[in-house]
């Protein structure tokens, strides 16, 4: 049953998701393209850059490939799958959350996570541009977009729209 | 500046349905922007706040952020009405460009721009790293457990599943000793 397969995979991420989305890329590649195979490493990053690209929440990767793996409803419940459990454990959680905010365990696991979550982001990147075997090309893009987003206090559309030409530049050649 | 919550579970609809269909380039300066300074929904301090815990919480951080809301003000049907009117479009926007893409993947030039498109959001994802980075760039403990979550599961593709457990364990370890 694809479509249970599907909403499992996303759940599991879903409550794996420390940093919101950029922290479980690589995770997500790694179940979608090498064990489930629902789609190409190549296509998982265009999948992305169209997510990326297309206003609303960059989660909405997960609908494009449960689209791709299963139509319509496949869609459906990626989304839901991927923000149900979470939004279970929110809506737990920031109450008594809350009421911890000044015990110590609750400091020290705030402490914890935060370089886990930098280590886990900065994978995703890693994982998206390098898709099949190390581009030099890609990997110049993505220094380049990364030093501008650090640089610059752009809109982040306007450098998707710059490295996009730069690549059609660069790949198409 | 005086906060007012919505008083209609159809504001509150409203409201997100702005937030998702102009999120151009990134939702959170237009959540920021509906809710603090056109609707007035909450000051910025609360917004900061409620942002700080979703980004901590699992899950995707805006989705999290209309639960959140949406219980505070309506119980379970605002959750449900906040997180419906924020995917609403976004998730047809995203379905039809989709779509158009497949029209057109088999086009080189199209393929090329589409799959620079993703490095460079690869990139943000690094900037942004690299700007939550600076706050423990200082602390060797913290930077071992950037290096060994890097080269475990960006590098060596090691599954998050094994990883997680472990890297959390460490990190409270050390958080309890005062390295982090």
């Amino acid at each position: 049953m694809i479509l249970g397969d599907i909403a499992l995979t996303f759940g599991v991420l879903s409550l794996i998701a420390f940093g919101g989305m950029p922290a479980v890329m690589p995770e997500m590649q790694r179940l979608v393209v090498e064990v489930k195979g629902w789609t190409t490493a190549p296509e998982f990053v265009q999948l992305f850059a169209i997510a990326q690209a297309a206003p609303g929440p960059n989660v909405l990767i997960v609908s494009l490939i449960g689209w791709r793996a299963a139509g319509l409803a496949g869609a459906l419940i990626a989304l839901l799958a991927v923000c149900a459990p979470a939004a279970v454990l929110s809506w737990w959680i920031a109450d008594l959350w809350e009421r911890f905010r000044h015990s110590p365990w609750r400091v020290a696991i705030q402490k914890a996570i935060a370089p886990l979550v930098v280590g886990l982001t900065l994978s995703g990147g890693y994982v998206l541009c390098t898709p099949a075997t190390p581009d030099w090309r890609l990997w110049l893009i993505a220094a380049a977009s990364a030093g501008a987003s650090l640089a610059l206090k752009t809109n982040p559309l306007w450098i998707l729209a710059a490295g996009g030409t730069l690549g059609g530049l660069l790949l198409s050649g | 500046m005086q906060a007012t919550p919505p008083r209609t579970l159809v504001e509150l609809f409203t409201g997100f349905l702005a937030i998702g269909a102009r999120s151009f380039g990134g939702v959170l300066p237009w959540a920021y922007r509906t809710m603090v300074e056109e609707r007035r929904w909450l000051t910025q301090a609360d917004f900061a706040e409620t942002i700080g815990l979703c980004q901590f919480l699992p899950g995707p951080n805006i989705g999290n952020a209309s639960i959140v809301l949406g219980k505070r003000w309506f119980g379970v049907a605002g959750s449900i009405v906040a997180f419906l009117g924020l995917m609403a479009l976004p998730f047809v926007w995203v379905i039809a460009l989709g779509a158009l893409y497949l029209e057109w993947a088999s086009h080189p030039t199209v393929r090329a721009v589409v799959t620079a498109v993703g490095a460079t959001g690869a990139g943000l994802f690094i900037g942004t790293a690299l700007k939550l980075g600076r706050a423990i760039v200082r602390k060797p403990a913290a930077l071992v457990l950037v290096a060994g979550c890097f080269l475990s599961v960006g590098v060596g593709r090691l599954s998050m599943l094994i990883v997680l457990p472990l890297g959390a364990a460490l990190g409270v370890l050390f958080a309890r000793r005062g390295w982090l």
